[in-house]
This record gives C-alpha cells, sequence and structure tokens, in this order.
C-alpha cells in the first residue's frame, strides 16, 4: 500500500486486497497519515482485486474518522466492477464519492 | 398429439448458467424452464413428449420425471449438439404424421418462454431478467394453486410469510415458502424464487434472487442477479462472490439437489456456504457476557 500526501490531498493506492489480514494495518497507517488534516482523501481502488466486510469497515471506520472534520471529501477512484456492486450491495457508494478517471 | 422439445446447450452469454447445469432446468418463477413449457404444451392437447437433450440430460430427466404429473408422457432423446428446428423436424418427424401439434407447437425451442418469442432467455443476462419480468403475469397458469395475486401486480406463494412491516411494490412475485423479514422492502421488479429468505431492512429491486438465496439484513440488492452467494450486474454481466455470507449466502447445505446454487457452482470453489462466523462470534459474545453477569452471583 502506498500513501502520499500532497497539498491537501492525501492519496491511498496500490491496495491489493483488503480483508480481515490488512484492514487493521490499513486503518493504522491511514490514520496516522490523518494528522496532516487534509481536505480530500483519495483512496485508488483500481489494484484492488478482493474486498470483505473487514474491508468494508475499514473504509467506514475512515468515514467516521474523518466524519469530525466538516468540508472533507472521501473519494474512491476507479473500483473494479466486482467491488463496485460490493460497495453498492452495503450501500457504501453513499458515504463515499465514487469518481472514475 | 405429439411434440418435440429441444433443450438449449451451452449459451457463451450467460456462463454462469450454462456452465452449472443444463439452461432447460434453469429455475424461473418456482419452475424451471422446461416445465412452463411442458405445462404450456399440455394445455395444448399434447400428451406424447420428445425431450431432445444435448448435455445434462439425466438433470432434464430429473426435473420432468416421467411426465405423469402433467398426465403426459416422456421420452428423453439423447443428442451429441443441438439441433436446429428443421434438423429436429428431418430427423424426427416422419412425413405425413397428423398426430403432432400444428406449427410452430410440433418442435419448439426452449430459448423463451411459451408466448414470448421475442424475449430470449438466454442471449444476455439483461434479456434473462427482461423475459422473467414479462412473464410474471403469464406465470399463475391454473395448475398454479400455491401463488395468489394479492394485489394488481403483486403474487406471493401460499406458504410465504411476509412481515406485516416489509412493502411488497408491484411488480414483484415470492415464490413459495419464502421468508420477509421486517422492514424489507420487495420490488419494483423484483422476483424472489421459492424458499429465500429475505432479512430486514433489506431492498431488491429491479432484480432475480435465485432459489434458496439468503439476502442479509439491510443489504441492497439493485439490477442483479443473486443465487447462492453470486451477485451478478445484469447491466454490466459484472459478477461478484460475495465473500461474506450474511450478506448474501445460499441457504443449502446440500450441493446435489439440480437446482442449488447453480451459479455458486460455476464460480467455483469459492461459493462453497460457510458458516456466519461473525454470527458464531458474536454469539459467543453474548454467551461469555451472559456467563459474566452470572458469576458474581
Amino acid at each position: 500500500m502506498k500513501i502520499e500526501s500532497l497539498d491537501e490531498c492525501l492519496r491511498i493506492s496500490e491496495i491489493l486486497e483488503l480483508t480481515a489480514v490488512n484492514s487493521a494495518q490499513f486503518q493504522d497507517e491511514v490514520r496516522s497519515a490523518l494528522g496532516d488534516s487534509p481536505s480530500v482523501i483519495e483512496i485508488n481502488l483500481s489494484q484492488t482485486r478482493f474486498m470483505d466486510s473487514s474491508g468494508l469497515g475499514a473504509l467506514f471506520a475512515l468515514y467516521r474518522a474523518t466524519g469530525k472534520h466538516e468540508g472533507v471529501v472521501l473519494r474512491l477512484l476507479n473500483p473494479m466492477p466486482e467491488i463496485q456492486q460490493l460497495l453498492e450491495l452495503t450501500q457504501m457508494q453513499l458515504l463515499f464519492e465514487i469518481v472514475r478517471r | 398429439m405429439k411434440t418435440l422439445l429441444i433443450c438449449p446447450s451451452a449459451r457463451p452469454a450467460v456462463p454462469h448458467f450454462s456452465e452449472s447445469g443444463p439452461l432447460a432446468t434453469a429455475p424461473i418463477l418456482g419452475a424451471c424452464v422446461v416445465s412452463h413449457w411442458i405445462e404450456h404444451l399440455a394445455a395444448l392437447g399434447a400428451r406424447d413428449f420428445h425431450i431432445i437433450a444435448a448435455n445434462g440430460w439425466d438433470n432434464v430427466r430429473a426435473a420432468v420425471g416421467d411426465g405423469a404429473r402433467w398426465g403426459v408422457r416422456i421420452n428423453m432423446i439423447v443428442s451429441g449438439v443441438e439441433p436446429t428446428r428443421d434438423e429436429a423436424v428431418s430427423r424426427y418427424q416422419s412425413k405425413g404424421e397428423s398426430e403432432w401439434l400444428p406449427a410452430p407447437d410440433d418442435v419448439v425451442s426452449m430459448s423463451h418462454l411459451p408466448g414470448c418469442p421475442d424475449l430470449p432467455l438466454f442471449e444476455s443476462y439483461a434479456s434473462w431478467f427482461a423475459a422473467l419480468i414479462a412473464w410474471m403475469p403469464r406465470a399463475l397458469t391454473p395448475a398454479r394453486v400455491r401463488v395468489v395475486e394479492v394485489r394488481p401486480g403483486i403474487w406471493v406463494g401460499s406458504r410465504a410469510r411476509i412481515s406485516p412491516t416489509a412493502q411488497l411494490i408491484a411488480p414483484c412475485w415470492v415464490g413459495d415458502q419464502v421468508f420477509v423479514n421486517a422492514g424489507a422492502v420487495i420490488g419494483p421488479g423484483a422476483i424472489l424464487e421459492d424458499r429465500s429468505v429475505v432479512d430486514s431492512k433489506a431492498h431488491v429491486t429491479q432484480s432475480w434472487i435465485g432459489p434458496e438465496t439468503f439476502v442479509g439484513p439491510m443489504t441492497w440488492v439493485a439490477n442483479s442477479l443473486a443465487w447462492g452467494s453470486t451477485l451478478i450486474d445484469w447491466r454490466t454481466d459484472s459478477s461478484l462472490c460475495v465473500p461474506d455470507p450474511f450478506l448474501l449466502s445460499s441457504l443449502s447445505r446440500l450441493q446435489s439437489a439440480a437446482t442449488t446454487d447453480r451459479f455458486g457452482r460455476a464460480l467455483g470453489a469459492q461459493a462453497r456456504p460457510e458458516p456466519n462466523l461473525n454470527l458464531i462470534t458474536a454469539l459467543h459474545v453474548r454467551l461469555d457476557r451472559g456467563s459474566n453477569q452470572k458469576l458474581p452471583g
């Protein structure tokens, strides 16, 4: 997983899977990077081939953590169709902005 | 009167149906494709049925039996490939025989439902769903006593259990022995096949839920075909094996039945039903809490 901070944008990418195995690590690393108070958080899911409820939980935890700061935009970039299906099945697309670039 | 039914062989556009069993036994509104055709043609006077099956003929035989339930005789013909209508006529109909049903019901390719030749079933997942929605008003034949139209455009199996707080929006079909829990929203354009369960506050819209499929609480199934743990978006043909059984899973523990979780078997071992680990964990926590409360006393 790669995390980079550019201006006020936090970009998280190269997530191959987000499951019970790595969701805690994902949360820890993203939380520590949140210290800079970014106004936009972009999670690039273009390489994410597998996600389970723990991965969805990690995204939801991020939503709750950033919910305390008004005006923070959470964006999911280019999810694969299967991941998009999972997001729609759980209505997570209502919490995140899903963007294709 | 005689008639000849041609079972469609594999169709690449609907791999999850094709790879998992004969298309003629795919479940549609409480019966399989071949059953709908036999019922329809029996009503037209057919008594001798010859069914040509290229693959999975034993599954087709298991689905229709000897035809006694419709009061007809069924003869299975095993063929290497699916014949065209003309090939079937030249091969299996003798010239001058008059005991066949009038055309086009003398030879029928079951790639669509009776009376819907312009709605092919197996050209795409979208065409499958469109055909089922169009078929809903026709599916309630006099022979079907276990389904009732409770309100215009809403059909419910007589042994279905629906919570008073669940919402049914026409058109929708709730099959036999289906359980719809509190606050669930079914429809518009929803089909719940027999023995499926839709848990509390789940939404099913513009979707088909296969037999013995569990839709978890607060899960939203839209524009999809769901069977067992497999979810197919019929607009994009994208498919997903849902990893968490509390969202979507097969209720069947027996994989041998012809109509059980065929999508899942097509996807491979991933789709095998698994215990709901989250539920088990939650139960353990609850039990632990219970025991802790008792200890101080």
